[in-house]
């Protein structure tokens, strides 16, 4: 006696899913992550030029955005 | 002071209005298939033998119907109609067919029949997969149990009392059509019986019941028409709670970012056995529980949950409830909680518990394209030894944002099912919620397997990061703009 998506479930044994970050290393990901963040944020506020917007601006962006997802998470609040 | 009677009275007719609306709620929500009101099932089959065997261990009564059906018309059939009247299909739970020679096969699909709302007997209409031949027979397994069937009798006992109930069947099995030998067979929890009816024999057939310990047998019972009753109630001892969930609230999340699912089930539970016939006595509560005697109180409810859940709550509407045991190790992960206080008949206790569990052991993907599949407890309510049931379950999947091509299977049977938004932390459109809702469900279903199927586009895992990333660039941008404004008062001349 078995559902219909039974057999869909047994042809993708052997290919769980893992995610890129573990829970035990979101802590220290997301950390790091938002403390670069805030550095280079730092940075850019002693040299506020038009190039330094996107030098300095697209890396401590995508640090913040994935740090601020994998502290989230960290905290318990899986998103 | 006038206008405010009129008033008061006016709010209270709505009121009135409101409650009637909502108690309609609780008609049966199953689909049905509606047939013409002269509607009669046709005489095609006629039972050959069958056993009724009726499970009162329980806190609600399971039934089991194994039947040899022959077909009597002369072609071939695959239409069989099993009748109840219209109380017990407003109760009925979990009806499962399948064939007895074969186990391990497939449900056979059954359908709720209208014909007359009006009418107290109602059917369900087995589909057999392949068509009877004439004079083929075959034997069918059906089981069901009833909801909030058994009565406490007396209705009000003292705390430390013995509990009797009692429960009405039939002794000549519900059927549409002629049965040519049948018995029923009653279980029960203990030898303690100390009221059942009596069915004088007749041509040379031994007088009913036969005892065998705990378990009686009506009959075996010869040549029975169509429609034939003979009523018969029985009272037997069961000091246990009659624990009744008349609302159970599941959700499931997934993230796949923290590669988490956490699980949480909202509870409203009654016990339905027999009141209190005086005040409840703590003093008297805590003496006894040093020798441990049967009760009709819920005292602690054990969750047997995935082995790997972690990080569990079990809180009420006061907030945590510190009585709670968690063991958890390679083999076992066992929650075990005691209600606040000790749940007596009539009471109601509210709570809710949670979970987290790893995702790998719940998802897997495919291999082709960008496809999920998840495999979930449909319930994993506690497990006790007098059996729950449930009267209504609203399970909730709540698959990532931008999850699409949903689809689910599960042997559960559901009323409905659909797929909406639900918003929360950090979303922008919301994520994909499958709402599948069941009624009349009781604890023997635990385990039954859920199975999702999801499309998660790779980039619409990254949602989140990209609305963080965008939002600091534009900070950055407006620092930026804002910093290089000229604001000063003086002229720009000197």
């Amino acid at each position: 006696m078995e559902s219909s998506l039974h057999q869909v479930w047994e042809s993708a044994v052997g290919n769980p899913f893992v995610p890129t970050v573990g829970k035990g290393s979101q802590f220290l990901v997301g950390f790091s992550l938002l403390t670069i963040g805030l550095l280079l944020t730092g940075l850019f506020g002693l040299n506020r030029t038009v190039v330094n917007v996107p030098v300095i601006g697209i890396p401590a962006s995508l640090a913040i955005a994935f740090g601020a997802v994998y502290m989230i998470c960290a905290v318990g609040v899986y998103v | 002071m006038r206008p405010l009677a009129i008033a008061s009275a006016v709010l209270s007719f709505a009121s009135t209005a409101l409650c009637a609306e909502k108690s309609n709620l609780t008609t049966p929500l199953t689909s049905k298939l509606i047939l013409p009101s002269t509607f009669k099932p046709v005489q095609n089959f006629q039972n050959a033998n069958l056993v009724h065997i009726i499970s009162l261990e329980k806190g609600y009564p399971k039934e089991s119907i194994n039947v040899v059906i022959e077909n009597i018309a002369s072609t071939a059939q695959d239409e069989y109609f099993l009748p109840f009247t219209s109380q017990q299909m407003a109760t009925i739970g979990a009806l499962e067919v399948k064939d007895r020679k074969n186990p391990d096969g497939a449900l056979f699909q059954v359908e709720a029949v209208e014909f007359d709302p009006e009418s107290d007997t109602q059917f369900y209409r087995i589909s057999l997969p392949t068509p009877l031949a004439p004079k083929a027979q075959q034997t069918l397994g059906i089981t069901f149990s009833y909801l909030s069937a058994l009565t406490p009798l007396p209705a009000t006992i003292a705390q430390a009392d013995k509990q009797y109930l009692v429960y009405t069947f039939s002794a000549y099995c519900q059927s549409a059509y002629v049965t040519l030998k049948q018995k029923t067979e009653v279980k029960f929890p203990s030898v303690v019986v100390p009221e059942y009816t009596i069915i004088p024999g007749t041509k040379g057939e031994a007088e009913s019941p036969q005892k065998q310990g705990s378990k009686f047998t009506y009959g075996s019972f010869g040549e029975v028409p169509a429609g034939a009753v003979e009523p018969v109630k029985v009272r037997y001892e069961f000091t246990k709670p009659l624990i009744h969930v008349s609302e159970l609230e599941r959700d499931i999340e997934v993230s796949h970012w923290g590669g988490n699912v956490a699980f949480e089930e909202r509870y409203t539970m009654t016990n339905r056995a027999a009141n209190l016939s005086k005040q409840f006595s703590r003093v008297e509560w805590a003496s006894a529980q040093y020798y441990n005697p049967p009760t009709t109180a819920v005292r602690e409810l054990k969750f047997p949950l995935k082995v790997g859940s972690l990080d569990p709550y079990f809180t009420d509407v006061i907030g945590n409830v510190s009585t709670s045991r968690f063991r958890s190790n390679k083999r076992e992960a066992n929650l075990e909680i005691k209600p606040r206080y000790p749940v007596f008949g009539g009471w109601n206790y509210p709570f809710r518990v949670g979970w987290n569990a790893d995702l790998k052991k719940y998802l897997r993907k495919l291999k082709t394209g960008e496809g999920y599949v998840l495999n979930v407890p449909f319930l994993e309510g506690p497990k006790q030894p007098e059996g729950m049931e449930y009267e209504h379950i609203t399970l909730r999947v709540i698959l990532p944002e931008g999850a699409e091509n949903v689809q689910y299977s599960t042997t559960v049977p559901l009323v409905s099912a659909s797929t909406s938004l639900h918003r929360t932390f950090m979303d922008t459109t919301g994520r994909t919620a499958l709402t599948l809702t069941a009624i009349n469900i009781v604890d023997d279903l635990r385990d039954r397997e859920l199975i999702v199927t999801y499309d998660y586009p790779f980039l619409a895992g990254f949602r989140k990061p990209i609305v963080i990333f965008i939002s600091t660039l534009s900070l950055f941008a407006a620092a930026w703009g804002i910093g290089s404004l000229d604001v000063k008062i003086k002229s720009k001349r000197s």
